[in-house]
């Protein structure tokens, strides 16, 4: 899990750098590098929290499903 | 002026809240990056997903609005190489030639001069010019650039009388006002504005013309 946080802080991470990169001039390719590139790079890594999220709250369910079997 | 001024103001407060924005998710990411146990208590838990969803979408938007907000900006229009000889159109030294005269006397805002005019006055005429754009970054980079470039539709007088309608020379020039029915015909737009103010851009006469100064400032 720990895995996927770093993962998607990275891609979050390179999403910023190409977003303040293209904000430094004013050019229609700027705003589709943002748009393509940045928004690809966010995209996925609040994707990618959102589904470690989920997973990570499957594996507690079926955790706790299994200590209460277990008692 | 007071207007630029304050729309000036107002762009540069939303980037340095835009800055401060990407800083701080910049500061979480690393963070999370750099200790990602933290996120096993439920501080921790509220801090991921503040720096690796929240933030980041708002910085997104963010981002997003700033670059809708370039595209506004003369110098934005004028970096496609199509555009070159418009914008040297914008320095002639011609009282004639009514884009010159906008832009040399502020009669538009100089940063946002081409946006200005070529935009639709309506509900949605900002982002119809934004969708507009699209089209012209897909012939520029992917199509092919007319030789001529013209106005997909008339140009509407609504345009002119975003800004003309009320004022004094408007109302008053005696062309104007020595019919009724001519005012009538121009705010319904059946009497073209550019039909008598008709110089526009004039790039087929650019060489050799005398301009103002050689740069847009």
């Amino acid at each position: 899990m720990q895995r996927h946080l770093r993962i998607s802080g990275i891609l979050i991470l390179a999403g910023l750098l190409t977003e303040v990169g293209s904000l430094l001039w004013s050019h229609p390719a700027c705003f589709f590098v943002f748009l393509i590139l940045g928004g690809s790079l966010l995209l996925s890594g609040m994707l990618l929290f959102l589904y470690y999220l989920v997973s990570g709250s499957g594996a507690a369910a079926q955790q706790a499903d299994g200590v209460r079997e277990a008692t | 002026m007071t207007a630029t001024m304050t729309g000036l103001s107002a762009a540069s407060a939303s980037t340095t809240l835009l800055g401060f924005l990407i800083l701080m998710t910049a500061v979480l990411v690393v963070l999370l990056i750099a200790k990602p146990g933290i996120t096993e208590t439920l501080s921790g838990k509220f801090l991921a997903f503040a720096g690796l969803f929240l933030f980041p979408l708002l910085a997104g938007y963010g981002g997003l609005a700033l670059h809708l907000d370039h595209s506004k900006r003369t110098e934005f229009c004028l970096s496609c190489h199509v555009m070159e000889r418009y914008g040297r159109s914008l320095l002639l030294d011609d009282r004639s030639h009514i884009p010159a005269v906008h832009f040399q006397n502020h009669l538009v805002p100089r940063e946002a001069a081409c946006y200005t005019c070529h935009t639709d006055y309506t509900l949605f005429g900002g982002f119809s010019s934004k969708a507009r754009g699209l089209r012209h970054f897909y012939a520029q980079y992917l199509g092919t650039v007319p030789e001529r470039v013209e106005l997909y539709s008339p140009y509407n007088n609504r345009e002119c009388l975003h800004c003309h309608n009320g004022s004094r020379s408007f109302e008053e020039n005696p062309v104007h006002s020595a019919d009724p029915g001519i005012m009538a015909s121009i705010r319904s737009n059946q009497l073209s504005c550019i039909g008598c103010h008709n110089l526009m851009h004039d790039i087929e006469n650019l060489e050799g013309a005398a301009l103002w100064r050689e740069t847009v400032p």
